[in-house]
């Protein structure tokens, strides 16, 4: 991965010497980062040993991990959790899928293809809460486009215990795809011509070439995707929230919103907070570490 | 995949285009059902079953850049008669238009949070690309202690549920006398897409080759000099994308500029969605308001489609 | 701060033309966005013309409002002197410090007289029989009911509604007679439905509903003053009432688990449903033939009594509370004063504000000004309210849960969903500090 210049190279005596130059360029942002989130880190950490409530007069008393015992012994944050895995399964997989198969498609030369692309951008393009709004529109059973275009009787999406929460997973690869797209775009469209010729002349199968060839120089582009879209999709909150209460689909972040704003349960929301923080910090090691490595072959 | 000129590959080819354009078409028609909308008579826009067809009006518009009220009572041909065309359509619609003390009509502030948005967005697309642009480099060219650690953290910002900082964030702003400023969004924004955007420039950095640098060192350029002039022009696609990814980010944010703005700062997000008048949710206004606040970000999309489109690598594809 | 803020943006070229004078007294009050807060920013038009103070009305989306209102006082913001907020925050709203004790003011003005005393005691009156008050009502609300008068007097259905249940067909009596109207109309097969009621979950929307017919039916949601729940709101009373508001759940459209006020007043103007529960503040839009192809068969009614003549409804509505941490109080309480005299209110009753002052309620101008102003005068002597104590969000997820779980899912029988609720409702009591049985 690092690729540093020789310190001898003549650059180093004119102008600002390099280690400057590197001050300047990372310092600033790292420091940035860290005055900006030091204090909401803290606050959060801090609160979460303590029975604090934002809404309330009363000082905050520490209770040790009392408010992380809670929530790991409650039932309902457990079914949250479970749902919200799985939400996060099913629609990053989703949008993987729909993404990268959409790149494949479109790798190749196709008159328009800067409008096509941008069409197809659209939805991301969306504030979150207009797109919950209006996917509840869309699905309303009575009077919802969806299931009259598609003649689905009274099918009720967001109602039905069993459905809901792949109608907000839906809405969400629907909306999230593209990004995928793009990045897959990006990446196939950068595999040089010549490793395909190669593969032609030796008679490979397309199957064989898509993945010894193609899969290979573009799964570090894939992963990044992956990761953004994993970190986003374990955080949804505004798509969810605005399209269905049914208690059987409440993902973590909604119940998070819950404590943290309805009920000012402060000190509770902040330990959860930390609970998903450090799920999310493992799943992302682990992406990070497959992308490290995939880097490397 | 590739493209490969056999009669088989020319079908595939077609059979592909054929695919992506029913995708597309898939993709649009929630969008085409919100633009429908903004056009719609109120009655249609809930109308079982569906409207497909109906006769189109601008009434949502004037509606999103007003006040209004329900009306109570009939209005008084007279009055329905010195009204201009635009109030006419509201009052046709059943409301009338709030109006101040002078008896002058009130606006919206939709224009307002437009700006306001304009100015958020825009400003903090430019510092969280810079931001990220450099660091990246920072990253990619010099050894860094740490390198992976840092890294790592700064892709960390963006894990936290962001619900969880809101209320710590407001006190920080509120001590510092950045709540209902631009220049506290800005701030905010740029913080939230600093961590993806260094983290796509540095696959685009990792991309250029070294030598181009190399090359102008020795032909006597300082190393700023070739950052400048050799590198940024490189980066370009790379900087196209992140510029529209952070863009799109800071254009549609919500829970922030609700909770840390007021009637100052605040952006359009928030103003958006809530049109419930005397209890029917308006879908006609949200979707033209929609509509309007999509425009500027599918044209800066559409402006930066080349870019978007010419292939990176993400440091996949070694030399 | 806030020159050197400017100061920045107007050095980056970005600085938008900023009308606000820091020389000119101002007045921000924060409401949520409908049309009340229109009509509120019409009536302080005249204040503005008599005193020079600018008064503005800031809106928020209602689902956000809470937040937005409560994470301002938390942190003890100055951005709102006044607030028009929810009777349920009023203890949040009092022992967090948050609103200023407006008793004095009450008094002077005769407030308690002068306005319906149930609006005193549910938008003003923390704890409960204190005689401690918090606000002025200014928006009275409360659960009633819409019906399609077409329907009901629709010779044929009359008859054959005779003939199924014994008695004529016409605005119900009692919450039984209801729910067989319900049972009567609905006729999936011609896309026609019943009844729509609340059963959203964000919010409060089902809780309101299921509490209607709780209070109605003879049970309760506990004796608010001694924190004692068990064998109340699991009272067999309670049981019946949260079976039958099911029932009409069931009665209702296709995949009716998701609705609150928006949603059944667009059931109703589709010509969907028989009768629709909604609050009074959202009935103006049923009547506008624009927005509501059913205007003119529209009937409205309190909410009838229950089977053993327990007469209730959900309260709904907001008083208007002076922020503690307000840099212009004098300022606001003159404001006040202004807003509750007696053409100020007549004038917000004009603008379609629900005046909760009470010589305006019991005149037949009022009375007829509107098909359902009688209605809702009737209602407003019979309201109850949710638990309003500061933890009260927590009691009121655990119901819409609890609610929903029973009403929507279908998920055991309406005793069970009590008990559990009963049961949790006392560890969370408990668990805040009350001594809850």
């Amino acid at each position: 991965m690092m690729t540093t210049l020789s310190p001898t190279s003549r650059a180093a005596t004119r102008g600002w010497s390099d280690i400057t130059i590197r001050n300047l360029f990372v310092i600033p942002t790292v420091a940035f980062l860290i005055i900006f989130n030091v204090f909401p880190l803290l606050y959060s950490l801090g609160f979460s040993f303590t029975d604090f409530r934002a809404s309330s007069k009363d000082a905050a008393n520490f209770v040790g991990l009392q408010n992380y015992a809670d929530i790991l012994a409650d039932p309902v944050i457990w079914r949250s959790f479970a749902t919200t895995l799985w939400y996060v399964i099913v629609s990053v997989s989703g949008q993987f899928v729909v993404g990268f198969g959409l790149a494949l498609l479109l790798n190749r030369p196709i008159p328009g293809k800067g409008l096509l692309t941008t069409l197809l951008l659209l939805p991301m393009m969306l504030s979150p809460v207009v797109v919950g709004l209006f996917w509840k529109l869309i699905y309303d059973p009575s009077w919802g486009i969806l299931n009259y275009a598609l003649g689905l009787g009274k099918t009720a999406w967001l109602t039905d215990a069993n459905l809901a929460l792949y109608a907000v997973a839906i809405t969400d690869i629907w909306m999230w795809s593209p990004f995928v797209m793009l990045l897959s775009l990006a990446g196939l469209s950068a595999v040089p011509k010549h490793l395909y010729e190669a593969a032609s002349i030796d008679r490979a199968s397309k199957l064989y070439t898509f993945f010894r060839v193609t899969l290979p120089l573009v799964a570090p582009i894939l992963l990044i995707a992956v990761i953004f879209r994993t970190m986003e999709a374990f955080k949804t909150f505004d798509i969810a929230f605005v399209m269905t209460g049914q208690p059987q689909a409440e993902l973590i972040s909604s119940r998070l919103y819950k404590m943290a704003f309805a009920q000012w349960q402060t000190g509770p929301a902040s330990a959860l907070a930390y609970i998903v923080l450090i799920m999310v910090l493992c799943i992302t090691n682990i992406y990070v570490k497959y992308l490290n490595k995939a880097k490397e072959r | 995949m590739a493209v490969v000129s056999t009669r088989s590959g020319r079908l595939g080819n077609r059979i592909a285009i054929a695919v992506v354009i029913v995708v597309t078409l898939i993709f649009l028609s929630p969008i085409y059902w919100i633009t429908t909308t903004a056009f719609k008579p109120l009655v249609q826009a809930t109308s079982v079953p569906p409207s497909v067809l109906f006769e189109p009006q601008i009434t949502p518009f004037v509606k999103l850049f007003t006040k209004r009220a329900q009306l109570t009572a009939p209005v008084a041909p007279e009055v329905y008669e010195a009204a201009p065309w635009w109030e006419r359509l509201v009052l046709d619609g059943g409301e009338r238009l709030a109006r101040d003390g002078k008896g002058e009509v009130v606006f919206s502030a939709y224009p307002d949070r437009f700006i306001n948005s304009l100015i958020v967005a825009i400003t903090s697309t430019i510092l969280a690309v810079s931001m990220g642009t450099i660091t990246a480099y920072g990253f990619s060219r010099f050894r860094v202690k740490g390198e992976a650690d840092l890294l790592f953290f700064i892709l960390s910002t963006r894990m936290l549920p962001p619900i969880v900082v809101a209320i710590p964030m407001f006190l920080m702003y509120r001590a510092v006398g950045l709540n209902d400023t631009h220049v506290g969004l800005i701030i905010l924004y740029t913080a939230f897409n600093v961590s993806f955007a260094v983290w796509l420039m540095k696959g685009f950095m990792d991309e250029i080759p070294k030598e181009y640098e190399e090359a102008a060192l020795v032909d006597g350029y300082t190393r700023m000099q070739a950052f400048f002039k050799i590198v940024l022009p490189e980066a370009a696609t790379g900087i196209a994308a992140t510029a529209v990814f952070c863009f799109i980010t800071a254009w549609n944010e919500y829970a922030f500029a609700l909770i840390l703005t007021n009637r100052r700062a605040q952006t359009a997000p928030p103003f958006i969605p809530s049109q419930v008048g005397t209890g029917l949710q308006d879908w006609t206004v949200i979707a033209a308001g929609t509509v309007l606040f999509l425009i500027p970000v599918a044209i800066f999309t559409f402006l930066l489609r080349n870019h978007l489109l010419r292939g990176m690598s993400f440091g996949a594809i070694r030399k | 701060m806030r020159t050197a803020t400017k100061g920045m943006l107007a050095g980056l070229g970005l600085m938008l033309a900023s009308s606000t004078s820091v020389l000119a007294q101002e007045l921000t009050i924060l409401w949520a966005e409908w049309d009340p807060a229109n009509y509120l920013q019409e009536l302080v038009n005249d204040y503005q013309a008599e005193t020079g103070v600018t008064v503005t009305v800031e809106t928020v989306p209602w689902p956000d409002f809470q937040t937005k209102a409560f994470t301002e006082f938390n942190a003890q913001g100055s951005a709102y002197d006044l607030v028009v907020g929810d009777s349920q925050w009023l203890g949040a709203g009092s022992t967090g410090g948050h609103y200023v004790d407006l008793t004095e003011f009450v008094k002077t003005h005769n407030l308690t007289t002068k306005m319906a005393p149930a609006t005193m005691q549910f938008y003003s009156e923390y704890p409960g029989g204190s005689g401690t008050y918090w606000s002025v009502p200014l928006e009275g609300d409360a659960v009633g009911w819409a019906y399609r008068k077409d329907w009901f007097e629709d010779p044929t259905e009359m008859a054959n509604f005779k003939a199924k249940y014994g008695y004529d067909l016409g605005v119900p009596k009692d919450l039984k007679q209801l729910v067989d109207i319900a049972e009567f109309f609905h006729r999936p097969a011609e896309n026609r439905y019943g009844a729509a009621v609340y059963t959203q979950v964000p919010g409060d929307a089902i809780t309101m509903g299921a509490e209607t017919f709780i209070f109605s039916y003879g049970g309760s949601l506990g004796d608010y003053a001694n924190y004692k729940v068990t064998g109340l709101l699991n009272s067999k009373e309670s049981a019946e009432g949260l079976e039958d508001y099911k029932k009409l759940y069931t009665y209702g459209p296709p995949g009716w688990g998701n609705a609150f006020f928006a949603e059944v007043n667009t059931a109703i103007a589709q010509g969907q449903v028989a009768m629709g529960m909604n609050f009074f503040a959202f009935f103006p839009s049923l009547l506008n033939e624009a927005t509501n192809p059913q205007a003119a068969n529209m009937g409205f009614f309190a909410n009838p009594p229950g089977p053993r003549g327990d007469d209730f409804a959900a309260l709904g509505g907001q008083g208007i509370s002076l922020v503690s941490y307000s840099q212009n109080k004098d300022e606001a309480m003159k404001f006040l004063e202004w807003l509750v005299k007696d053409e100020t209110q007549k004038k917000w009753a004009e603008l379609g504000g629900y005046t909760a002052a009470a010589a305006i309620l019991e005149s037949d101008e009022f009375q007829n000004a509107t098909p359902y102003n009688k209605a809702f005068f009737e209602t407003m002597f019979k309201v109850r309210d949710f638990w309003a104590l500061p933890e009260y969000a927590e009691l009121l997820d655990e119901g819409q849960q609890g609610f929903y779980d029973y009403v929507v899912n279908g998920n055991g029988t309406a005793q069970e969903a009590l008990d559990k609720l009963a049961a949790t409702w006392v560890e969370s009591l408990k668990a805040a500090g009350y001594p809850a049985e």
